[in-house]
């Protein structure tokens, strides 16, 4: 329960429009740390979510994937430039935005996690890295200015974020393969 | 009920047989190296503090940028560094049973690649070819052999990691499903941490190295400053994880208490390695070239380690208070008094600690973009980390020497040692409280920090600070009398002291707590957390500096 009142006040923080603005006037922290902020903060208030509406996440997530999969959607569509600009010109993407990162992307993600298969694990993991390298190669090679509200430096230093952040998730991939995880337990 | 002889030997030799004299040689090897270092370091402080106060002129063979670059390296760096590792390496030998022969001899390595590059970087210094203070970024450029002697020894420091990493994973292995003996997991804390800070100044010295030659003709001012300060900031969260592993760990069981829940403690490591390199930043607050919605979201990273600390005061004292009252003290304060203060062991950790409050306050001054520009540059920063390190974690150290020295070399701590370290303790204190306190009011008055001579032709502000600068005079004079007694005390604890035996002073964890949680031992994850912070923190300025580069600096030598 304190986890999802903790989720709660990491959201209000984030929609203050003071802390959102200075989140969203650097690209790569509105893309690399806004938004997944706002998942995470989906992701703690989950837990009040889950339990409160178990039934409803028994019937429509048994397995888990029907989650992922809308996790997946809502997470590739901010990752369209074309996205983030809307959100900073027009208040109703914006107000998408904070609805659909928490609780169509964060809530569905936590309830999918543990009942996937690690198989499908490895499969989120791997789409994450190879979104990330896509971002990178399109942010880094494109000589254009592709959003309105971001200078073409901003755009390249979002690209090589993308790519640290996708060398960071294949390290801890490889590290999860190299290490026993019965260690752990 | 008793434990047979043969199990006692079996589950816990050390009890039996004490430290083992490989593992001891290595430690008390790198604690010589550190307390020579401190002599020299000190011997330098008393002479910047004296021609600061006019009492005395430095010959004209020395000249003061020399001293202030030889005073920053021998105590930053060398004097830390060497403590950090022989501490350490004796907290794995003792929570492992032994170091891996492997390993000890990675320390040995270690210890050969630092020596090396310590005298290279020495030589350069007294041979004026490198007053260029302990920061060392460009524009101001040393001889080149300066630069491969600091390479030197980050490559012993990377073969100490290695060894610890090394050590870790072969416990782990043997060990499933029981967490690291708390020590050995803050030693784990403090390597990654050290491994990861020195990335960043790696790279700036290997980029300076051709520069300083003459083969590439100019370098970016602004990305070495902040590859510097990835590593300088680093460090002294390094120090502060050190003095915290004492304090969290050693001093409850010098007080007869025991140590704090576990899961805590470890979560403090674990927040201090990840979130740490980026508050590197707040040393930069002035520089340009950062803008400034990246400067305000960068004061939130520096006070985020506020919290790991604030959680650490409050774990200290609930772990103090709950003791004092165990052995009869009563009322709101009575407890305080239960405390062994005349024990070295604990007095000199003790006053680290409340140091550590005031020492905390300042850094939340610095760190605070308005008030940094009342203070920088000036004699406040001084004062503060003379504070913070000359307080809170040298003399954490002193404190620690008290009972690691005797127990690797085999000696005990007589009574008579102890009370030398009480008063060594006290004339420190009242030292470092006299300068530094002094150096924070004169930086207020806008008296600048690393400038030798600030009459100034005798402007009416810069003589309002004469007074002041007379009692950092006063203040080293004490400092020096007090290090003087340190190290006569260290060498004659490895040396002198008679024969016995004396124990590790090693916390337990309350009656009936419940063992750390497995998931704290993800190393795996904390690193890749660490980096993917560090991308996200480095890569808008780096990216920025670069790519929006002014022309570069060429090498500038101003003595
Ligand atoms: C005998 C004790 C000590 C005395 C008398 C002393 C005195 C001084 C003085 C007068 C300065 C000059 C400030 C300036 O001109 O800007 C200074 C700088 C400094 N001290 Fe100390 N100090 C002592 C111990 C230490 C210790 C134990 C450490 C760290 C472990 C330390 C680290 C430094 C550093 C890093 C600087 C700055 C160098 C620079 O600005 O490049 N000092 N000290
Ligand atoms: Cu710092």
């Amino acid at each position: 329960m304190k986890q999802a009142i903790y989720g709660l006040i990491l959201y209000i923080f984030l929609i203050l429009p003071p802390v959102a603005n200075l989140l969203e006037s650097i690209m790569i922290i509105h893309m690399h740390m806004q938004m997944p902020l706002l998942v995470f903060s989906g992701f703690l208030m989950g837990r009040y979510v889950i339990t409160r509406f178990s039934s409803f996440f028994e019937k429509w997530n048994s397995n888990g994937i029907p989650g992922i999969l809308l996790f997946v959607i809502i997470w590739s569509y901010w990752m369209v430039p074309r996205a983030m600009d809307e959100a900073l010109t027009l208040q109703s993407v914006e107000m998408f935005k904070f609805i659909s990162l928490p609780f169509l992307a964060g809530i569905p993600l936590r309830d999918s996690w543990k009942k996937l298969h690690a198989i499908g694990k490895d499969i989120l993991f791997i789409y994450f890295i190879s979104m990330l390298i896509l971002m990178a190669w399109i942010y880094i090679g494109a000589d254009d200015q592709i959003c309105n509200n971001y200078l073409i430096v901003e755009q390249k230093t979002l690209g090589w974020g993308s790519l640290a952040l996708a060398a960071c998730v294949l390290l801890y991939l490889l590290q999860l393969l190299f290490t026993d995880q019965s260690e752990y337990q | 009920m008793e434990q047979p002889l043969k199990e006692t030997i079996r589950q816990n030799p050390k009890k039996i047989l004490g430290v083992n004299p490989d593992d001891a040689k290595v430690a008390l090897a790198y604690l010589s190296v550190s307390f020579v270092s401190l002599l020299i370091g000190g011997i330098l402080g008393l002479l910047q503090g004296l021609e600061r106060a006019g009492l005395m002129q430095l010959p004209s063979w020395l000249n003061y940028y020399q001293v202030l670059t030889a005073h920053g390296v021998l105590l930053l760096l060398v004097f830390t560094a060497t403590f950090t590792i022989g501490y350490q390496y004796a907290n794995l030998s003792h929570s492992f049973g032994g170091l891996l022969a492997k390993v000890r001899k990675l320390a040995w390595i270690g210890f050969g690649l630092m020596i090396i590059g310590v005298v290279m970087v020495a030589t350069m210094i007294i041979l004026n070819e490198a007053s260029v203070l302990y920061t060392f970024y460009p524009p101001l450029a040393a001889h080149p052999v300066f630069y491969i002697g600091l390479v030197f020894v980050v490559l012993g420091i990377w073969s100490c990691c290695f060894g610890v990493f090394i050590n870790y994973r072969h416990w782990r292995k043997n060990h499933p499903g029981q967490p690291t003996p708390i020590l050995a997991f803050f030693a784990m804390g403090v390597f990654v941490l050290w491994l990861f800070a020195s990335v960043g100044v790696t790279i700036e010295v290997l980029t300076l190295i051709p520069w300083s030659m003459g083969i590439i003709e100019t370098t970016n001012v602004m990305v070495g400053r902040t590859l510097f300060w990835w590593f300088g900031h680093t460090l002294v969260n390094i120090w502060y994880l050190v003095a915290t592993s004492a304090w969290y760990v050693i001093v409850p069981k010098i007080i007869g208490g025991h140590h704090f829940k576990e899961k805590l403690i470890r979560l403090v490591v674990i927040l201090l390695v990840i979130l740490n390199i980026p508050g590197g930043f707040h040393h930069q607050i002035i520089d340009p070239a950062i803008s400034i919605p990246i400067k305000y979201l960068h004061v939130f990273m520096s006070l985020a380690i506020a919290v790991p600390s604030l959680m650490t005061a409050f774990a200290m004292f609930a772990v103090f208070e709950r003791t004092g009252r165990k052995l009869g003290g009563k009322g709101l304060f009575g407890w305080l008094k239960k405390l062994p203060w005349g024990d070295v062991r604990f007095l000199a950790p003790m006053i680290a600690m409340i140091s550590f409050i005031p020492g905390g306050a300042g850094g939340i001054v610095n760190t605070s973009n308005q008030l940094n520009q009342v203070i920088h540059n000036t004699m406040w920063v001084v004062g503060h980390f003379h504070v913070t390190v000359g307080m809170s974690v040298v003399m954490t150290f002193f404190g620690i020497c008290y009972w690691l020295i005797p127990y690797l070399a085999k000696r005990v701590l007589t009574p008579k040692m102890s009370k030398i370290g009480v008063i060594q303790t006290i004339i420190w204190t009242i030292g470092m409280t006299i300068m530094a306190g002094s150096m924070h009011i004169a930086g207020l008055f806008g008296d600048p920090r690393r400038t030798s001579d600030t009459s100034y032709g005798g402007h009416e502000i810069a003589a309002s600070w004469m007074s002041y600068e007379l009692i950092f005079g006063i203040g080293a004079t004490f400092l020096m009398i007090a290090v003087i007694i340190q190290v006569y005390a260290v060498f004659n604890m490895m040396f002198f002291a008679p024969k016995g035996h004396t124990e590790f002073p090693v916390a337990e964890p309350e009656e009936g707590e419940e063992p750390a949680p497995m998931w704290t031992e993800r190393w795996g994850l904390w690193i890749v957390l660490l980096l993917a912070v560090v991308a996200m923190a480095y890569v808008v300025p780096i990216a920025d500096m670069i790519m929006n580069a002014p022309p570069g600096s060429p090498p500038i030598k101003t003595w």
